[in-house]
């Protein structure tokens, strides 16, 4: 159960005072009649919970789907576009992820020392080599909202790059018994609970070993100090502290989800080459821990091709993303492959969903899940590098629309991925990196075998035959992992040779979930401690935090509608070829989840989303009216340009991202024309530059002609106005 | 997955009482009885009711199988609006055993005619069925009930509840005295 009250215990003496005072009969009457009637309100709540949890997480996996789309659209670029372009250097750096080779080199670039800290400074003052002390003052700072001076950022980070660099891939860690180990999950950004765990936990030490499992950042707004927190005790202790990789340690997926945002917001000089290290730290994480030779911990999960020696033996420092395969591997392009990016299938995304037990409202058979295309990470060519004509046409479309250069050429030059210092990539590098993104992305499906995760994009599901195979093959006993949210901070599964822990409670809205950590002690027993922060939500009763999250849950979807309305009325009236304006509700739940894909129970749904449906029937033009989301700069003529840009908030901020090299937040008319033409390559759609320039004009350019990413990206966030909200 | 919250097939006896005569409670009588022909039950859903039945379904579905497993099955009439005992549901799938509850599963189609025989049943209360269920306990006649009272009856009679579910009933209910308004009571917890 949730966060329910405690209410004062009835003392014992007034208890024996109590007694029954109605007939036998009457009672049993009354007590059955209570029963059923608030088992019936557990139960509709527990509905309305699963729905909410439904909508979270299906906007959460989809945009990691968009943003892998996104990644490999400029993979595609990349790949097949000539280096002559200077546009294509709009992009290029982000793959150029090692322009200078030696150690040495970028020892001199990070070094912190001509960095001064002033007088004024009135933030922590470390002195190194770290000691206990200073990651003490370090946290007290932070709980004070302190910011540490970017000297000593630089200084903790390059102590924990050179540490990291002598670490394993794998981590071997033995509990003995007199210890027990701790081992807590995706945090996110989120110090209170990093905080809330100390406190109840202790810190680490000789006697209190840690094992962090990944995802220290994006989402929440203190990334950054708890990194340092980590590394700090990492570096204090190295023997005790233990870091796993998760899919957030990864520069591309920061661009995204907040973390390069933050760091830039509040390092505006030093912030490029605090992110550029970070780089560099992140891909030198060791991938995994094991206790005792007998409990795997990895931010993921496994696959049915996991093989832990292979894990242990490579360059794991190779793969400073893990969103794109090395080129030896990338998909050539021929009719079905994903480098084209061709239209979703649209059962896709449902299937994979259904893979991972969400219901929906098509009712397709289990046979069609090997038809699904392949359209993850995982596609390898099937041979042959010719280039038919149609997808030759298809890569001019794309060039043209992206502002590129007409012509081009077989790519002849050294991919611009790879460290001269590795050489070309190999077939080798293509099974190796596989190894890393199943260990990083996949999740456990009930149903047996091995399928790709469509829903997110990268990794795999696996199945509880999976489970037993890798676990039985490497003589271990149980998986812990992290990456999915759960409602009471963990979940077993696969007849408990699964563990999922995340520590990060109330982690889509207040009240969501608890967070959880686990003790284990030499018996390699685990046991739970639960959390959730913050004073105000745990005197929520149940019901009212299922009904805070619910609103914030239907917010977020009433938006993903609104941005969808196109879409949406264009799919309604396939359905209404007399032009009525209603449509049934049968039509209204197939036709609304052809166009968002989030495999949501609409029907469940319908309630909280249309207030009148007479007769059965909606009509539609009105409800999406009355979706009463404003936009709130109505003055731009083109509707569609903004259409598209709500549709691609995400994407279109990652752009910017990407091109504002220098990382100052600014990018000038001409990178903002150049974004869009991108954009619309990636979608495959024409956007003119007259609609661009109307868009930038209706903007405020700072008097050098540039503007601000955040303030663009603020200017055009939808404003939920509903009475609901 | 996460275990279930929902208790499972309960005892069937009620408490024994002094009262002499027979309890004149809606459940139907103990085991023994076959289970019910639900093959010769006439669907009389309309198209979009079963639309949404079958999406309510499927939110149950925990392992893709498009099928839930026999302790569901109360859940999910009583998500749909019904509010069978546990005794009613349990005579439905033929009394089956702990394991069977656990361990079997039916799919939609053979959920169908169950939620309809539970439909069909005159077994129902409203809003005023509870109020007089809780009013038999207002011994001032004042509009309130003794919680402490209350719990005893929830924890001992009927289809027992356990600590956990009372407390998360009654929360925010009782005054500092210790009594509840059951007709706010009640009006509240329809109103999920």
């Amino acid at each position: 159960m949730g966060c329910g009250m405690g209410k004062s215990r009835i003392q014992p003496n007034k208890c024996d005072r109590v007694s029954i005072s109605v007939p036998a009969a009457t009672a049993i009457r009354a007590a059955l009649l209570i029963q059923r009637w608030y088992r019936q309100y557990v139960a509709r709540l527990e509905m309305r919970r699963r729905c909410t949890w439904n909508i979270f997480q299906s906007i959460e996996y989809a945009g990691e789907q968009d943003q892998i789309k996104l990644y490999h659209f400029f993979g595609f670029l990349m790949d097949h576009f000539t280096p002559a372009s200077s546009e294509r250097n709009l992009i290029s750096h982000i793959f150029r992820e090692n322009e200078v080779c030696r150690d040495a080199d970028w020892e001199r670039y990070f070094c912190y020392k001509d960095i001064e800290v002033p007088d004024s400074y009135c933030g922590p003052h470390l002195t190194f080599p770290m000691t206990f002390c200073g990651v003490s003052k370090l946290m007290e700072a932070f709980k004070l909202k302190q910011q540490l001076h970017a000297r000593y950022v630089l200084q903790i980070l390059g102590e924990t790059w050179r540490l990291l660099r002598i670490l394993p891939n794998i981590n071997h860690v033995s509990v003995c018994h007199t210890k027990e180990i701790t081992i807590c999950g995706d945090l996110h950004g989120q110090l209170e609970d990093l905080l809330l765990i100390f406190y109840k936990n202790g810190l680490p030490s000789c006697e209190k070993p840690y094992v962090f499992n990944g995802d220290f950042v994006d989402r929440g707004k203190n990334s950054l100090e708890i990194l340092l927190i980590l590394f700090g005790f990492l570096l204090v202790y190295p023997n005790e502290v233990h870091l796993n990789r998760g899919n957030h340690e990864d520069h591309i997926v920061n661009l995204r989800y907040g973390f390069t945002k933050e760091v830039l917001g509040k390092y505006r000089v030093h912030g490029k080459k605090i992110l550029k290290l970070l780089q560099k730290i992140f891909s030198w994480l060791p991938l995994a821990t094991v206790i005792n030779h007998k409990v795997l911990v990895v931010h993921g999960g496994i696959s049915d091709s996991t093989d832990l020696d292979m894990v242990a033996r490579m360059d794991r420092h190779r793969y400073v993303s893990v969103l794109r395969p090395p080129k030896a591997i990338r998909p050539t392009l021929n009719g079905n492959k994903a480098g084209s990016g061709k239209d979703e299938d649209a059962s896709g995304p449902a299937e994979g969903r259904r893979r991972r037990v969400r219901s929906l409202t098509n009712t397709s058979a289990p046979g069609q899940r090997n038809n699904i295309p392949r359209r993850s990470l995982h596609n390898l060519p099937t041979g042959g590098a010719q280039l038919n004509c149609s997808v030759e046409d298809e890569l001019k479309e794309r060039r043209r629309l992206a502002g590129f250069d007409q012509t081009y050429r077989e790519v002849k030059t050294l991919d611009s991925d790879s460290d001269p210092e590795f050489g070309e990539p190999t077939e080798t590098h293509g099974h190796e990196w596989k190894q890393i993104v199943n260990l990083l992305w996949s999740d456990p499906m009930p149903q047996n075998g091995c399928i790709s995760n469509e829903v997110r994009g990268g990794g795999c599901y696996w199945g509880p035959d999976v489970t037993e195979e890798v676990l039985g093959k490497h003589n271990l006993q149980l998986l812990i992992r992290s990456h999915e949210c759960k409602q009471d901070g963990y979940e077993f599964c696969h007849n408990r040779r699964v563990l999922t822990i995340f520590s990060a409670s109330n982690y889509y809205e207040v009240g969501s979930n608890r967070g959880a950590y686990i003790r284990m002690g030499h018996d390699l027993v685990p046991h739970f401690i639960q959390y959730q922060a913050s004073r105000t939500c745990r005197e929520l009763t149940l019901r009212q935090s299922v009904g805070w999250t619910e609103r914030s849950a239907l917010r977020a979807l009433r938006q993903q509608l609104f941005v969808h309305k196109s879409d949406l009325v264009g799919a309604f009236q396939e359905f209404d070829p007399n032009n009525t304006g209603v449509i049934s509700l049968r039509h209204w739940a197939t036709a609304t989840e052809r166009v968002l894909k989030l495999g949501l129970p609409w029907r469940v749904l319908r309630p909280q989303l249309i207030n009148r449906a007479q007769h059965g029937m909606v009509d539609y033009q009105q409800w999406i009216r009355e979706l009463s989301i404003t936009e709130p700069k109505p003055e731009v003529s083109d509707t569609s340009i903004m259409e598209t840009m709500y549709k691609n908030h995400s994407n279109l901020e990652t752009i910017f991202r990407i091109i504002d090299t220098d990382h100052s937040g600014l990018i000038s008319f001409e990178e903002f024309r150049q974004t869009w033409k991108l954009l619309s390559s990636h979608l495959k759609m024409e956007i003119s530059d007259k609609a661009i320039t109307d868009l930038a004009q209706s903007m405020d350019f700072n008097k050098d002609g540039s503007i601000d990413i955040n303030e663009f990206m603020e200017a055009f966030r939808l404003v939920d106005l509903s009475t609901h909200a | 997955m996460a275990p279930k919250k929902d208790p499972k097939a309960p005892a069937k006896k009620a408490e024994p009482a002094p009262a002499p005569a027979p309890a004149p409670e809606p459940a139907p009588a103990p085991a023994a009885a076959p289970a019910i022909d639900l093959s010769s039950v006439k669907i009389e859903f309309s198209a979009d009711q079963i639309d949404d039945y079958r999406e309510a379904f499927g939110l149950f579905d925990r392992v893709g199988d498009n099928k839930v497993a026999y302790n569901q099955i109360a859940d999910i009439m009583r998500a749909l609006g019904q509010n069978p005992t546990n005794k009613e549901v349990s005579k439905l799938l033929g009394n089956p055993t702990p394991e069977d509850m656990a361990n079997k599963r039916v799919e939609f189609e053979g959920f169908l005619p169950m939620l309809q025989t539970i439909i069909n049943s005159p077994n129902k209360a409203g809003f005023e069925d509870y109020v007089e269920g809780l009013r038999v306990f207002d011994k001032e006649g004042n509009g309130t009930v003794m919680g402490a009272e209350l719990r005893i009856v929830l924890s001992t009679l009927g289809e027992k509840m356990n600590e956990t579910e009372i407390d998360a009933l009654m929360a925010g209910q009782e005054d500092e005295n210790g009594c509840i308004n059951y007709e706010a009571f009640v009006k509240h917890i329809m109103s999920v």
